[in-house]
């Protein structure tokens, strides 16, 4: 019995988990305050990203394309970003950061966009529009490299890297959240204020989740300003949760203003939330209050609740985010389940050596496989015919019709979760988001055990 | 002068020529918005890209087949499960989906091995399935990859597998449309021909330009059923592969979205001599003219009239009780291509709402033409409309409902404009008699919803009513109606089940009398 | 009388417009031939004359045909009225009107593509 590690065999994806790079770069770009990225390739690099996100948050994102046509694939598109800059400056007079993504289709064509942005500066921003403050910031995300997961940390590194600017040191801690919901946002944020951290938050994307008001026009937009992200370079420290988004923006800044930085652990669970708590009073000297004591104890008795009596023994698969993966499979150990399948979604070279990789096949004692660069035909596979038997599954809603034909309950974790309401809202992170994944997950069983009639009457008296 | 100009566009001025104002005694020949042409970049247009257009949208409703993008993996991921066709093939096509996974070695040295393994890996995980169809994609039209030698190498490998192989990048003209194009030609050229089908009746017909979006093709089909007609193949909804290789032999082609495969059917008339005969499938009266004109191309029109009559009567009382409540209520019908005029007279006539805007994402100037004819005077006619033209207009139009996409929905939402899913339909299906009916409820109570009657209330300034209780919907739609109407008890509201589709699939012989017995097997 | 004529045909051309898509075929070509060949056969089923379809292809301009001339006869009770000879002056007209909204006055740009 043992954890093992490997690659998915097949060539071909069948089922993917991830989308490509650009998707990842636009996430990082809706998180910033007047912002409007413009995707430089196809019209559906932009059009399906944008569809993608107003399912995962039944919202709609401004996000424009360079709209490549034909003429543009063969002889060259720059004009097309020239253009599409100016239309959006022209019409949209808040706008002042504009990212420039690219596509694998102008990658390939060899668009050189960061010469484009220097011409721009120097002529159509000084010529049209020199009262204002505009920042073209290149973002170069070709879809045929990694996935939606890198295209997310390398944005977040090209865009701090863009606006990071050495000044007064401002005593705050920079934190890079990584590809987060907003709930996980509100309960960082709330743990950063019971222990009086004076924090900058990348990204503030909590007004992702906009009203509807009765008069005027709310749409949703991220508030990270561009203070804030000048203000990273003068951060006294900052912290990545999750290493593999947000922690080359983190590494940046220690190379460039020597602001020590430290990676992890994702927050998922007691035990990692009770780490992240433990790394923030080393890095700031703040100390742990009594309240988040009160507050692990409420998710403790929570677990409690639930461990041995429910949870224990239930063999669980999980896919998604790496960070998330890793974090939910730890977390699963703690609650006594058996993580028995982790699906990680791209050929990242560096999973083989990640220490929380590496802890999983040294201590874990039941059959555990953990397959990278994985699509999700590897967890219908196992399942249809090669026997895996799971209780549950954790997942984004794009594996759910394995779920369904298997009739194997599953709580919808990650992005996206458009198939359940109100996902996003909630979080996974913090000693709240403990307590919400563990009783996602009870109830998703309890629900379970009523449709198919197992020891559904044991509910009677709980 | 016709031509309206947007104030958030003014700085744009090419964008003049793509909206029209239906004035009134102008004809299309006073003025016509442009159509298909470059997108202006930047203008956060609704548009997608020909790859969408070919593989979305009429590549993957086929349902017994392995469709694979060669490329990256995002074009795969984002096609799918994104769009509700579905198929009595338990939903094949909708569950699985295939991306060859081009990673930046293959863009420098070339993908073509890469494709050839993803081709045997896919049919060794799907040993029943013996077609396929291979996407290009931005990255591997880029890099000059021959998909079409490929496949053949494949197939001389493997005799009893069949590959389609359609060559239509995202960067393949201003917008989806240029996929359809490119899907249409490929097939008619490299497919249609190839497979010689059999025959069950004396009345055969290819339904084309029909996706089967929540069981619109099924409903469909259902009536032809009905009236012993056998539909050779569906291009592309709930279709199969090999049906479609065997067009050809059908007598009549009868196509619905001619937006999308309008091109088919015109090489089809062209080398087969089979007339296209346009139908709408949307509205009692169109449907019913259309039911009527293929039973009179049989010279089986008294079955037509039998259907027609039965679901009149049935279905009738119940979308004239919404009309009674929806007469006046202003709606934008803002689609894709086709249903802007498929629906901007009927749905007047018909539910009684005043259409007061129409656009188009991807159409061509055909679509205004129809469009425009259709829709009332005083409408506004947008082509490739922008996020900021959309707000504009809402604002000024003020519409009670608006038809649209997923997402333009949710920001028509935030200015308090209740949406309906113009291309995947909320409770649909609605094409047919029942599933009209099923569009009209769905309208009634996004707009007489108490919720979005709230909505309006402003808690901080407004007077807040605490004397006054709930509301129904029926108390809000009812408030102006007569005693006669609002009372009227041959009128009703929807009596059908919440999912239409069962029951039609399991419908049995003796539901089909006019299907030929000897053929039935095939037929039902 | 000029003008009681044009509004009749109007009358019917708006018909056309609002409830028929046969007209609005994708090339000059294409507009051409269903505008002749299937308002000849409404004109000849409006004279009651017998309309014999040479092939498929024209079997479905005559089932066009069919549905149209009923549709008038049903919507324009005037129509019932009219002689043989006044009916082939007014769909001539109708032909004529039809002919420029679709084909000669139309600022589609696409009619005259070459290909499909």
């Amino acid at each position: 019995m043992a954890c093992n590690v490997t690659e998915r065999q097949r060539a071909g994806v069948i089922n993917p988990i991830f989308t490509c790079q650009p998707a990842g770069a636009q996430f990082a770009s809706i998180g910033i305050k007047d912002c409007i990225g413009i995707v430089h390739g196809g019209q559906g690099c932009v059009m399906f990203v944008r569809l993608i996100f107003s399912q995962h948050f039944k919202e709609s994102f401004e996000l424009a394309s360079s709209s490549v046509h034909e003429e543009g694939a063969v002889f060259g598109a720059l004009k097309r970003v020239e253009e599409a800059v100016d239309v959006l400056l022209m019409r949209y007079p808040h706008v002042k950061v504009i990212p420039i993504i690219t596509t694998c289709s102008t990658e390939i064509i060899g668009d050189d966009i960061d010469g484009l942005i220097n011409k721009l500066n120097d002529e159509l921003l000084q010529e049209k529009y020199p009262d204002r403050e505009i920042h073209l910031v290149p973002i170069h995300s070709p879809s045929f490299v990694g996935s939606m997961i890198s295209g997310y940390d390398s944005a977040v590194k090209d865009i701090v890297k863009y606006f990071a600017t050495k000044s007064e040191p401002n005593g705050k801690l920079n934190v890079f959240t990584g590809w987060v919901n907003p709930g996980d946002v509100t309960a960082l944020k709330h743990i950063l204020k019971e222990m009086d951290i004076d924090a900058t938050v990348l990204f503030e994307i909590e007004e992702f989740d906009s009203p509807l008001m009765p008069s005027g026009q709310h749409v949703s937009h991220g508030t990270t300003t561009i203070d804030d992200l000048k203000s990273t370079a003068n951060a006294s420290a900052s912290i990545a949760l999750n290493r593999y988004e947000g922690g080359k923006a983190a590494q940046f800044l220690e190379s460039k203003y020597g602001i020590p930085v430290t990676i992890g652990p994702t927050p998922i669970g007691i035990r990692n939330t009770d780490n992240f708590l433990q790394n923030l009073k080393q890095i700031t000297g703040k100390p742990i209050p009594r309240s988040l004591v009160k507050e692990r104890g409420i998710a403790i008795d929570t677990l409690t609740d639930l461990t041995h009596m429910f949870l224990a023994e239930k063999k669980v698969a999980i896919y998604g985010n790496p960070d998330l993966v890793i974090g939910l499979a730890q977390f699963c150990i703690d609650l006594e389940m058996k993580p028995s399948l982790l699906l990680l979604g791209d050929d990242n070279p560096n999973y083989g050596e990640d220490p929380r990789i590496k802890e999983l096949k040294e201590k874990v004692d039941w059959e555990m496989d953990i397959i990278t660069n994985a699509d999700l035909f590897e967890l219908e596979d196992r399942i249809k015919n090669k026997g895996l038997e799971l209780d549950l599954i954790l997942g984004h809603s794009k594996g759910r019709f394995t779920a369904i034909d298997n009739k194997i309950p599953m709580v919808r974790v990650g992005f996206p979760t458009y198939d359940r309401a109100g996902m996003f809202r909630h979080p996974v992170v913090g000693y709240a988001g403990a307590i919400w994944l563990a009783e996602q997950m009870a109830n998703a069983l309890f629900t379970d055990m009523e449709y198919k009639g197992e020891r559904e009457w044991s509910l009677n008296v709980w | 002068m016709p031509y309206h100009e947007f104030d958030c566009s003014t700085c744009i001025p090419e964008r003049k020529k793509h909206a029209v104002v239906k004035g009134p005694g102008e004809t299309l020949a006073d003025a016509l918005p442009a159509g298909y042409l470059n997108t202006v970049p930047g203008s956060i247009s609704e548009r997608g890209c020909a790859y969408c257009g070919a593989k979305h949208v009429i590549g993957t409703p086929m349902k017994d087949v392995i469709h694979i993008s060669h490329g990256p993996v995002g074009c795969t991921y984002d096609t799918w499960q994104t769009k509700r066709y579905i198929s009595d093939n338990d939903n094949f096509q909708l569950k699985y989906t295939f991306a060859t996974d081009m990673k930046e070695k293959h863009v420098i040295f070339g993908a073509e091995k890469l494709l050839k393994q993803n081709i045997l890996e896919a049919f060794k995980a799907f040993p029943d399935i013996k077609r396929m169809s291979l996407y290009q994609t931005c990255a591997s039209a880029l890099i000059g990859d021959d998909i079409n030698a490929i496949a053949q190498e494949v197939m001389d490998e493997l005799p009893d597998v069949d590959i389609f192989v359609c060559n239509s990048p995202g960067f393949r003209g201003p917008s989806q449309s240029g996929g359809h194009h490119t899907i249409c030609i490929a097939w008619f050229n490299d497919k249609v021909g190839t497979v010689e089908p059999e025959i069950t009746s004396d009345y055969v017909i290819n339904y084309v330009g029909e996706y089967n979006i929540q069981g619109d093709q099924e409903v469909m089909q259902d009536y032809f059923k009905r009236m012993g007609i056998q539909v050779l193949s569906t291009f592309t909804g709930n279709g199969s592969y090999d049906d479609l290789r065997a067009m050809h032999r059908a007598h009549l082609n009868v196509l619905e979205c001619a937006r999308s495969s309008e091109y088919l059917c015109n090489e089809l008339r062209v080398k087969y001599g089979i007339p296209r005969l346009d139908i709408d499938g949307f509205g009692f009266e169109p449907l019913a003219d259309s039911l009527r004109k293929v039973g009179l191309f049989f010279g089986i029109q008294d079955r037509a009239e039998e259907i027609i009559q039965a679901e009149t009567a049935r279905w009738k009382p119940e979308l004239d009780w919404y009309k009674e409540r929806l007469k006046g209520k202003k709606v934008c019908l803002w689609p894709g291509g086709s249903k802007l005029w498929h629906w901007a007279r009927v749905i007047q006539d018909e539910m009684g709402v005043e259409v007061v805007s129409v656009y188009t994402k991807f159409g061509h100037q055909g679509d205004m033409e129809k469009g425009i004819s259709r829709a009332g005077e005083g409408a506004l006619a947008i082509d490739d409309p922008n996020e900021l033209e959309s707000l504009e207009a809402m604002y000024k139009l003020k519409p009670d409902c608006i038809f649209t996409g997923k997402r333009p929905g949710e920001f028509a939402k935030k200015i308090r404009v209740p949406y309906l899913n113009a291309h995947a339909y909320h409770n649909g299906p609605w094409k047919g008699f029942e599933g009209w009916v099923r569009f009209a409820r769905d309208i009634y109570n996004a707009i007489y919803s108490p919720i979005h009657q709230l909505a309006m209330l402003d808690i901080s300034n407004d007077e807040i009513p605490t004397d006054k209780g709930f509301v129904t919907r029926r108390i809000l739609s009812d408030a102006n109606l007569s005693d006669e109407i609002r009372n009227a008890d041959n009128l009703r509201q929807y009596t059908g089940k919440f999912d239409i589709i069962p029951d039609l699939r399991n419908k049995t012989a003796e539901d089909f009398p006019y299907l030929r017995q000897d053929k039935l097997e095939k037929a039902i | 009388m000029e003008d009681l004529m044009k509004e009749r045909i109007e009358q019917l051309i708006d018909y056309i417009m609002k409830h028929c898509l046969w007209q609005f075929h994708s090339r000059t070509w294409d507009r051409e031939r269903q505008n002749r060949e299937i308002l000849t056969k409404t004109k000849q089923i409006l004279c009651q004359e017998s309309v014999e379809p040479a092939d498929r292809l024209d079997r479905c301009h005559w089932v066009d045909a069919v549905v149209l001339a009923e549709a008038y006869r049903k919507n324009y009770p005037w129509i019932n009225k009219l002689d043989t000879s006044e009916i082939a002056v007014l769909m001539k007209g109708v032909h004529e009107r039809l002919d420029y909204l679709t084909i000669t006055g139309s600022l589609n740009l696409e009619l005259t593509d070459q290909h499909y």
